[in-house]
């Protein structure tokens, strides 16, 4: 029943608002959970023995009769699905304390919810026309929520992150309605065999070329960055969290990833441009980073760096390089999902975000600091947390495949890494304490246990790698670098 | 022909009204007679359905909300632009009327027609049988609508 990673979610959104009436919080905070929770157990439990003899390809019938709702579960999937869940789960276990003093707490995991719905019909959809909506679902959902603290900054940035985002749905569909004209179907497996047959490279080109933009505008690939600086750190810590952790990872890296490789094929120009874009954001959101003074600010220029790092790692195209991509989209959906998470504690307690202004927190907020330095550490690439083994792997594979200028340029942007990371240590944890902190207390329970929780998962996925890459990452690489063939034989009802 | 290429440039005079015209309100009309446009282009060639849909929902429907919601602002204090964001837009514009002359003629030539494939069908079919989970996604966007604005209206009594 993969169709309840889409149904669930919608469901609890669709009764959350009415139960909201009854209990204002304590329900929905529990449905919420519950309902992540599930999803979790369900990946984790039931999804692997599910696509143990290859992929699940579901055909749902509604009143007896058959019907489109078409879902396929493959390695890649059910990890996307699983990382959703997982950071999903941990940013509302943080949601019951933090979302306290914003009011109307059912509304808000309506919506989250309803974000969620989207991201795993997205991943689970067996159509272009499916990704594009679902893409919506999780947008509209996401301008709500980024603009759910009603503040001029919060409406400002929603309103930006919407505009550019319609310009990015535009150009997604463009190339589908190309894509359909050319092969008469939305279908991937269908238009993947239609592709081969067909000898259309200038337009297969044209459309690759508008995915990039409008996928590169979801995953905020620099030149296409513009919105996601000014939309992450407005947004509630936890939604920061979902955002640059998930979502510009479901929507941008996801789709452009399955489309490129599993239904275009990757060719050796796509895969220039792929890495290219990916160096340039690495490289140019990290020094970016390093010039900003709100620590949101700089986490979410850090997402477009590392964002860069996963691209450049599939970009590449061989096995290890898909490999260490997707083990990077993991981990830096784990490590930014506790920083941002660990940033709302620090707002919430002392109320600004400027790192000018912090200093010393680490006396008065212990385990915050100890979390938000395990995340600094584990996206630096500091070993043995789980992000130096993913930046490993994506420059052994550039170096493997003959790319050590990448691999260079790679490693010098991790040192970059490190540095701001540090900076943000020195500002705000260490040194003295500023004296307007004295009275600053560590955050609520629920927000410090979801954070020790993803910070002990950076930890333990760290020492535990070589687990979780025959786990986890293996499967759905190999979907990848099967390329074309892994949806046509696969996929082809 | 003629009567073709007559709703043709009309639907692209008026797109581009709705962008340049300062009042609101005309903007906002200037937007529904580009879908009156594309409706009847799109009855032209035999696609009704949508022919209706683009004219019963973006001319009509979104129009009147449009116009209700133009209604319910104030008029306040114009807001300046800059003169690169006013001379932005007919740059681009030219600029796409050259490239479209240019390329596409060429570019349409070279995408090969294949055989209807068989998501063509009867349009009940398509929209229940052959498009179901696209339906689904549309609820969701719609409760997600519905959601946000009773998130983004509520009473601004804590945060506040």
């Amino acid at each position: 029943m993969i169709i309840l990673f889409v149904a669930l979610p919608l469901v609890v959104a669709g009764v959350l608002p009415l139960i909201g009436k009854i209990s204002r919080r304590v329900l929905p905070d529990l449905l919420a959970n519950a309902a992540l929770l599930f999803l979790l157990v369900y990946a984790v439990a039931a999804g692997r023995p599910l696509i143990a003899n290859g992929p699940v390809l579901q055909q749902l019938t509604w009143l007896g009769e058959s019907v489109n709702l078409r879902l396929a579960l493959d390695g890649f999937s059910l990890f996307m699905l699983m990382a959703v869940s997982l950071v999903g789960l941990c940013v509302t276990l943080y949601s019951v304390d933090y979302m306290e003093h914003y009011g109307a707490k059912a509304n808000y995991y309506a919506l989250f919810l309803i974000m969620i719905a989207g991201m795993n019909g997205l991943v689970l959809a067996t159509d272009l026309f499916n990704i594009y909506i679902f893409l919506e679902v999780a947008a509209v959902a996401s301008y709500s929520l980024v603009a759910f603290g009603l503040g001029h900054d919060e409406l400002e940035a929603a309103f930006k992150y919407l505009m550019l985002s319609v310009v990015a749905s535009a150009f997604i569909l463009i190339s589908i309605a190309i894509i359909f004209g050319m092969t008469g179907s939305l279908s991937l497996p269908a238009v993947a065999r239609a592709l081969q047959d067909l000898n259309a490279g200038p337009v297969v080109g044209i459309c690759a070329a508008l995915f990039i933009m409008g996928f590169g505008l979801k995953a905020a690939l620099i030149p296409f960055h513009a919105w996601l600086p000014d939309a992450h750190p407005s947004a509630p810590a936890p939604i920061s969290a979902v955002l640059s952790g998930l979502l510009i990872k479901v929507s941008g890296v996801y789709a452009l990833t399955r489309i490129f490789l599993n239904v275009f094929g990757l060719t050796p120009a796509l895969s220039s441009v792929l890495m290219v874009l990916g160096t340039v954001s690495l490289v140019g959101a990290a020094f970016l980073a390093l010039g900003q003074k709100d620590i949101k600010r700089m986490l979410a220029y850090s997402s477009i760096s590392q964002v860069g790092y996963i691209v450049l790692g599939i970009g590449l195209g061989t096995p290890l390089g898909i490999a260490g991509g997707l083990f990077h989209l993991f981990n830096h959906a784990l490590a930014k999902g506790l920083l941002f998470l660990t940033a709302g504690s620090m707002q919430q307690a002392t109320g600004t975000r400027d790192l000018d202004e912090m200093g010393g927190l680490a006396k008065r907020m212990p385990f915050t600091a100890a979390t938000n330095l395990i995340g600094s550490l584990s996206i630096a690439g500091v070993p043995p947390l789980n992000g130096f083994w993913s930046k490993l792997l994506i420059i052994m594979a550039l170096v493997q495949a003959g790319h050590p200028v990448f691999a260079l340029i790679a490693v010098l942007a991790s040192v970059l890494t490190l540095w701001y990371y540090l900076l943000i240590q020195r500002k705000a944890f260490f040194g003295n304490l500023n004296e307007k902190w004295a009275a600053v207390k560590e955050a609520p329970f629920w927000m410090t246990a979801s954070t020790v929780v993803l910070a002990a998962l950076c930890v333990a996925i760290g020492v535990l790698f070589s687990l979780t890459i025959k786990s986890w990452i293996q499967p759905a690489a190999g979907v990848l670098a099967e390329g074309v063939q892994a949806v046509i034989r696969s996929w082809g009802l | 022909m003629i009567v073709q290429t007559s709703l043709l440039v009309g639907l692209v005079l008026f797109s581009v009204l709705a962008i340049l015209l300062r009042d609101l309100l005309r903007a906002a009309v200037s937007l529904a007679v580009t879908s009156l446009l594309l409706g009847i282009i799109f009855f032209r060639m035999n696609a009704s359905y949508a022919g209706v849909f683009e004219i019963s929902v973006v001319a009509g429907l979104i129009t009147v909300l449009f116009i209700l919601t133009i209604a319910l602002t104030n008029k306040g204090e114009e807001v300046p632009e800059s003169k690169l964001v006013n001379l932005a837009f007919p740059l681009f514009f030219v600029a796409f009327i050259i490239i479209d002359a240019l390329v596409m003629k060429g570019l349409l030539r070279k995408i090969p027609a294949l055989p209807s494939s068989p998501e063509t069908g009867a349009f009940g079919d398509v929209l229940w049988k052959g498009r179901t989970l696209d339906l689904v996604g549309q609820i969701a966007v719609i409760l997600a609508g519905v959601f946000s604005v009773l998130a983004l209206f509520r009473k601004r009594d804590k945060h506040d």
